[in-house]
């Protein structure tokens, strides 16, 4: 089952949402509380957190996202390497037998 | 294919999709912040009483427009990183023909042999059991997986559309002009779409069933269709 925030943003089926939001709204938290302990201004307290639940949910969004860019990135190149090992072991293209003729010739 | 009441994607089974299902979240998180945003500016204007005191809104005017260029520019960068890999130029390995006709699709092997057939649906009271109704064709289009495929898509009499959305494909057949696509499926499977261009009493009732399979599975397949 999915839950949909204002109707169309599924935080259990998409990567980082969840953590997105729930950092957002614990950054707003912290940030409107602050504020109002130090200024005892409700309705500033209520603007900085907005603007801090947008800030730490977008900045978490995109950090986790890099993140997870990178990580995918990362499969595409073992699952690659894989295949050419599984492809290519014991053939004159194995990679790790040119390695171990050079240190071989080195030595 | 889709699930009934389904709203979003479908798992995706090529790159280009898998990248164009990462850059809709991305523009779905914006989307939440600056609904999040409105939704709060509007409880406060319910809120405040009306005045005519305003003269000026330098600050809030520069706000509105920076903060609004910001946005565009987070959308648009990806956005255009996607499309530029879309038109990424990659040799094919297999180049097929898809030819719309009121009501069925057509599709040439012509790489290696004369290889052609028609594809019309199964009609529902002709459909096995377990099969799914007005999806399923008589010979599908079966390709090697995980090999970069290009797609020549016309049509023969009036503008169909050749579109799978787990691949992200949609390519318009517009008779008398060849309109060309590519793309690799990461995965074997059975992937569906269907016919994306009003063309008639019975444009829904025209799918297209792509098979993707290992290369083996492919020749075997081709060589007893030949013979």
């Amino acid at each position: 089952q999915s839950f949909k925030l204002l109707g169309f943003l599924d935080v259990k089926s998409v990567p980082c949402a969840r953590e997105s939001v729930l950092y957002g709204s614990l950054g707003s938290l912290v940030v409107g509380l602050g504020h109002f302990l130090a200024t005892s201004r409700v309705r500033r307290s209520c603007d900085f957190a907005v603007g801090g639940f947008i800030c730490t949910m977008l900045g978490y969004w995109f950090y986790c996202r890099y993140n997870l860019a990178q990580h995918r990135i990362r499969q595409r190149m073992l699952k690659e390497g894989m295949r050419n090992k599984i492809l290519f072991e014991g053939s004159s293209l194995d990679p790790e037998r040119k390695q171990i003729g050079n240190e071989r010739s080195d030595s | 294919m889709a699930n009934h009441s389904q709203l979003g994607f479908q798992d995706a089974s090529s790159p280009i999709m898998e990248e164009l299902v990462e850059f809709h979240d991305h523009a779905l998180m914006v989307a939440l912040a600056i609904c999040s945003l409105v939704l709060y500016l509007l409880t406060l204007m319910l809120m405040e009483k009306l005045s005519s005191n305003t003269v000026d809104a330098q600050e809030v005017e520069l706000i509105w427009t920076i903060l609004p260029a910001i946005v565009l520019v987070l959308l648009a960068l990806p956005s255009l990183q996607i499309l530029y890999m879309m038109d990424e130029i990659n040799e094919p390995d297999l180049t097929l023909k898809a030819i719309g006709h009121q009501w069925y699709w057509t599709y040439e092997y012509t790489d290696f042999k004369d290889l052609t057939f028609d594809s019309y649906m199964i009609p529902s009271p002709e459909l096995p059991q377990g099969h799914f109704r007005l999806l399923e064709v008589d010979h599908r289009v079966v390709i090697p997986m995980e090999s970069p495929i290009r797609i020549i898509v016309t049509a023969g009499d009036v503008l169909h559309s050749w579109a799978i959305p787990t691949l992200g494909v949609k390519t318009d057949a517009i008779p008398g002009r060849l309109n060309q696509t590519s793309f690799i499926t990461t995965r074997p499977g059975i992937f569906y779409g269907q016919c994306s261009e009003i063309c008639g009493a019975n444009h829904s009732y025209m799918p297209i069933v792509v098979e993707s399979t290992p290369l083996t599975h492919f020749e075997n397949w081709s060589s007893l269709l030949s013979s």
